[in-house]
């Protein structure tokens, strides 16, 4: 119903169910499905094909505490989303390679690309949105929505660490629970600071 | 019903995931959502219900002031996909109503006031809705203790067991009857939600109840207490810069061209940063180069 990560999890849940391993009619398969081969596991594939674009569309949330006319930020506010931003293009741009290298799909649900205009990027409307707010509430409001995209992010990692198997991914994952949590920890700080 | 609400979402742009959710959603059929307790009404589905954007009472309004409105657009994914049947482990005390996620922090907030339901001892059937019904979950019902205060942290301590439903398959709303004991004034309902296979992901709920009878609410403070972060703390200030050769330490600041060491290899920064887990230099190629 809603859009948000749990619907890629959810996704990635009914792939592994229509891949058989829960469910009443578990004997299906689906072009949303994906498969494992040498070294990885389906959960391996999913994990990327939801972060890439996960983090993608992260970036260009970040980027939005570009210190850009009504918007402003504290410079220690840009200084992190930019080092935020800069860091998950690396990790982008790693994932979708490791998806080539494994010549799996760049995303989860390659039937229903054509439907939705193809690969995901951020919403028009959602950056919008936080660009058009009130110059004096932007900061506030860009933490807010950072905090809930990462802390969605430290999530689909730890479905990762549970069920993935290829050692990169697995890596990559707890990378990315580590980096994410912190980052989260330094917004709420910033948010709320010590008195 | 989905384009509607993504609309809405989309609407008020708190949804950075919104068309990578869009594209997987269509293949994901009914299963783009999970669900939370609609009555006795969570926390998050009452705010949700009385509109993230526009809140009207204090308790919710208190929610997204502290949070945003993110998470109340997101009212169904009070989750952990880490739970595996450990909830009690990974999820702190006092951080109950939240699962311990930084996005849902406002539903911790210790309040007298937030929305409750009046109930009475005895029968109680109540009804969870499920956007998404897992198969095979378990649904776990618990209740706080007599003389449970709401102004103080929810542990795990101050739940009494009501009742659990194993291996059931949900509905979209699926209802059970529990059985209340004696209690005055407010409570909370609590409910696990484990899917048991082919997932470790569990939900969480909090609905205020009211049995009456109770002592004036406390009121509210002004300003909501801040939550806990649930992650590590924060770094505290640090220099501004290092000296060439420093060991790369989480927590200081360092700017383009300053030199650490890292696992006996020296790195160049090529973007000011504070330096946090996670950014070691080997992990985070975009802030430094192998010198």
């Amino acid at each position: 119903m809603t859009v948000r990560w749990a619907v890629l999890a959810v996704a990635a849940a009914c792939a592994l169910l229509l891949l058989g391993r829960c469910g009443p009619a578990g004997g299906s398969t689906s072009p949303a499905a994906p498969r494992g081969g040498p070294g990885f596991n389906p959960t391996d594939v999913m994990f990327l094909q939801m972060m890439a674009p996960h983090e993608g569309q992260g970036v260009t949330l970040a980027r939005l505490a570009d210190g850009s006319p009504g918007r402003p930020v504290r410079p220690e506010v840009a200084r992190l989303a930019a080092a935020i931003a800069g860091t998950q293009l690396t990790e982008v741009r790693a994932m979708s390679a490791r998806l080539r290298d494994w010549r799996r799909p760049a995303t989860a649900a390659p039937g229903s690309h054509a439907a939705h205009g193809g690969m995901p990027a951020t919403s028009p409307a959602a950056v919008r949105s936080v660009e058009r707010g009130p110059a004096d509430g932007f900061e506030r409001a860009f933490l807010n929505l950072l905090i809930a995209h990462q802390d969605d992010a430290v999530q689909i990692a730890r479905m990762e660490t549970a069920r993935g198997e290829n050692a990169w991914a697995r890596s990559l994952a707890a990378t990315i629970d580590r980096s994410r949590s912190a980052e989260i920890a330094m917004m709420l700080a910033l948010l709320d600071p010590p008195k | 019903m989905r384009s509607a609400h993504a609309k809405v979402a989309l609407a008020v742009a708190a949804v950075p995931a919104a068309s990578l959710a869009a594209v997987l959603a269509g293949s994901a059929g009914t299963a783009s959502a999970h669900g939370t307790m609609s009555d006795p009404p969570s926390r998050v589905f009452a705010c949700k219900q009385e509109g993230p954007e526009n809140p009207t009472s204090d308790a919710c309004k208190a929610a997204v002031a502290v949070a945003g409105t993110q998470p109340f657009y997101d009212w169904n994914e009070v989750s952990r996909l880490d739970a595996g049947g450990r909830s009690r482990e990974i999820i702190p005390d006092g951080q109950l109503c939240s699962a311990g996620r930084a996005k849902y922090r406002g539903l911790d907030l210790q309040r007298a006031d937030w929305p409750a339901r009046a109930v009475r001892p005895g029968p109680l059937t109540v009804t969870y809705y499920a956007t998404a019904p897992h198969q095979d979950s378990n649904f776990d019902f618990s209740i706080t203790r007599d003389g449970w205060d709401p102004t103080q942290p929810l542990r795990w301590a101050d739940l009494v067991p009501l009742a659990s439903f194993t291996h059931q398959n949900p509905s979209t709303y699926t209802r059970w009857t529990l059985n209340l004991p004696q209690r005055t004034g407010r409570h909370l309902i609590y409910s696990i939600w484990q899917r048991v296979v082919g997932s470790d992901e569990a939900f969480y709920t909090c609905s205020d109840v009211d049995f009456g009878g109770g002592t004036t609410p406390t009121p509210p403070p002004t300003t909501p207490p801040p939550t806990t972060p649930p992650t590590t703390p924060p770094p505290t200030t640090p220099p501004p810069t290092q000296q060439p050769g420093d060991t790369w330490t989480a927590g200081k600041t360092y700017a383009a061209g300053d030199q650490v060491t890292y696992d006996g290899v020296t790195y160049t920064c090529l973007q000011g940063h504070t330096a946090i887990a996670g950014w070691e230099p080997p992990n985070a190629p975009a802030l430094w180069r192998s010198a």
